[in-house]
């Protein structure tokens, strides 16, 4: 360590990455500890700490049920959101005419919030939304879009905005060096189906992969959706988790705290799959 | 259709490079303007109610329009309690934007200039916060902040930041790759302190990526729910909680609509703002700014930084 050791790039950039990575690591292990803590008894909101497992005992058989809904709906909207926002994509790349009106269209979700978006999808699928009103059915005879048996109005609204995302995401990952590619299989006899197989399809897969991940894992954490256009049984683990959370009665917040972890979990092992795919088509590019 | 076969704007028209050829235009236009169409209402059309009850006094079953038109859930929100939120939200976004911003700019230069070694796992814990549910971080600290008695405001901001970060940290990631750390070596040659080098040769070039950056980042703190209920217990009132609280009643579809309202004007006037600095500013320094399709109107920026919320 001597005296110009300091400025050396890597000290210089870990320097500089320093306040980023104590604000993430610091709040990410405080929360994670804690919530194991709440979890086994260690830190009860009242009362003595002691170690205990029945937090555990109580929303274990939910866990499963809840797991498999929020999977249920995660994995919908992300195949929604991929599928609607990879053709927007093909659509904005290819459409001269209309592609201005379009690019302004695709950013109509990005400054909506989540919630207002949830807001009006259930004021449009509702037995009494503005759907039925055009489709003039009797409210009984409407599907049960929001609330019931098919969480539709959920991954719709979920899709919706984030096909948004992935639009805009593969993009600006293929406008960059798309159109060389595209043009030499043109010229050597590529059909347009052919191009979009072996030119666009490989070239946006990181993108699309990437994106999907990204989606998947918002929609597994996502409260106020769910809340709002989500059925009362079986609830999303995060419903569950806060339901318990805000419970009166205080001996509910390890639950919560399990429920929570659970979520984690769930989340960190999608994205842990997600790893060697999106390194896969990485690679593949 | 009839700028077929006009290269004006390479890489809007990727596909279409040999379209004349191999089909008529007519055709191309007539589906081309059916599916923009219907992109156009799978975007629009979920926010129709919402605008509509905004502009309703009464809407009943079965009208598909509202029976009398008026400005009732407007007069409702027009109180202090809604601005007082409002404040409460702008403040939260401004806050969570400057930290996410600073901490963002700084961490994005040691990646996209490769100044550390070991890249992949400041990467991985930058991009945590994206795997991680914003409802369970809160959970967990909720106990510690109240034990330690930091302000819930300030809780909810520091959190909120965090979930901002891994988006600012790539935004700048990206930016600073696209600006050659010589320019800053050669302000220094030239006699510039290495704080003149940053603020008069490499910040300027970054205006873009720090709009963008600081766009998405307000937004995490301006439209957050669920970290604000938790944290905040409830006291912490901003206008999403109000909105969540108008929608999960019935009846109230009118207020619920004003507010929503009221909650997309910032970020959409935030946004336009944006694109026509970026847009005017970026001319000239698209390049070593980071836009990739250099097609000179920051369009490759925006849709990345955009792409990102």
């Amino acid at each position: 360590m001597r005296g110009r050791t300091s400025t050396r790039p890597s000290h210089r950039g870990a320097r500089s990455a320093l306040p980023a990575v104590l604000l993430v690591v610091v709040v990410v292990v405080t929360a994670l500890v804690a919530l194991v803590l709440t979890a086994t008894g260690l830190m009860p909101l009242v009362g003595r700490p002691h170690l205990r497992s029945d937090a555990f005992a109580a929303v274990a058989p939910d866990l499963l049920v809840q797991a498999r809904e929020s999977l249920l709906v995660g994995v919908a909207a992300t195949v929604v959101a991929v599928a609607v926002g990879f053709a927007v994509a093909l659509l904005l790349l290819t459409t001269r005419s209309g592609s201005r009106a379009l690019s302004v269209v695709v950013t109509v979700p990005i400054p909506v919030a989540h919630l207002v978006g949830a807001a009006s999808f259930a004021l449009l699928l509702t037995g009494s939304g503005l759907a039925n009103r055009l489709f003039g059915s009797p409210p009984d005879q409407w599907p049960s879009l929001v609330g019931g048996p098919w969480p539709v109005a959920a991954v719709l609204a979920f899709a919706w905005k984030e096909s948004a995302f992935v639009a805009l995401v593969v993009t600006a990952t293929l406008a960059e060096n798309l159109t060389d590619y595209s043009e030499a299989a043109a010229l050597l006899g590529a059909s347009r189906f052919a191009r979009v197989r072996h030119v666009v399809l490989p070239l946006s897969a990181p993108a699309l992969i990437g994106a999907g991940t990204i989606v998947l894992l918002y929609t597994l954490g996502n409260y106020e959706v769910m809340w709002l256009l989500g059925r009362a049984y079986p609830e999303t683990l995060p419903v569950a988790a806060n339901r318990l959370f805000g419970s009166i009665d205080l001996t509910s917040r390890p639950g919560a705290a399990v429920t929570a972890l659970a979520t984690t979990g769930l989340a960190l092992a999608a994205a842990a799959a997600a790893v060697p795919l999106v390194r896969r088509a990485g690679m593949a590019r | 259709m009839s700028r077929v076969g006009v290269r004006t704007r390479p890489t809007v028209d990727a596909l279409g490079a040999s379209r004349s050829r191999s089909q008529p235009s007519g055709r191309v236009g007539h589906v081309g303007r059916g599916l923009t169409a219907l992109v156009a209402l799978w975007f629009v059309l979920p926010l129709v109610p919402i605008l509509l009850w905004a502009l309703a006094d009464q809407w009943n079953y079965p009208g598909v329009l509202p029976q009398r038109f008026g400005i009732r859930g407007w007069g409702a929100v027009a109180n202090t309690d809604t601005l007082l939120a409002l404040g409460r939200s702008a403040a939260l976004g401004t806050g969570v934007a400057i930290v996410a911003t600073v901490a963002g700019a700084a961490a994005g230069r040691a990646i996209g200039w490769r100044l550390v070694r070991r890249r992949g796992l400041l990467g991985v814990v930058l991009l945590a916060p994206v795997a991680l549910p914003p409802f369970a971080v809160a959970m967990g600290l909720t106990p510690v902040l109240l034990r330690a008695r930091v302000p819930e405001t300030l809780g909810v901001a520091v959190v909120l930041s965090v979930f901002a970060l891994p988006y600012t940290c790539y935004v700048f990631a990206a930016a600073y790759a696209g600006i050659d750390p010589a320019l800053e070596d050669q302000a220094r040659l030239l006699g510039a302190t290495p704080r003149q080098a940053l603020l008069r040769v490499t910040l300027p070039t970054l205006r873009p990526a720090i709009a963008a950056a600081a766009f998405l980042a307000f937004l995490v703190g301006w439209s957050d729910y669920i970290v604000t209920l938790v944290i905040g217990g409830g006291q912490l009132v901003t206008l999403p909680l109000l909105i969540a609280a108008a929608a999960s009643g019935s009846g109230n579809e009118p207020v619920l609509a004003a507010l929503s309202v009221v909650s997309v004007l910032p970020p959409v006037l935030a946004l336009l703002i944006g694109r026509r600095l970026v847009g005017r500013r970026a001319r000239g320094s698209l390049r070593a700014s980071g836009d990739g399709d250099g097609d000179g109107d920051g369009d490759g920026y925006q849709l990345r930084s955009q792409a990102l919320s």
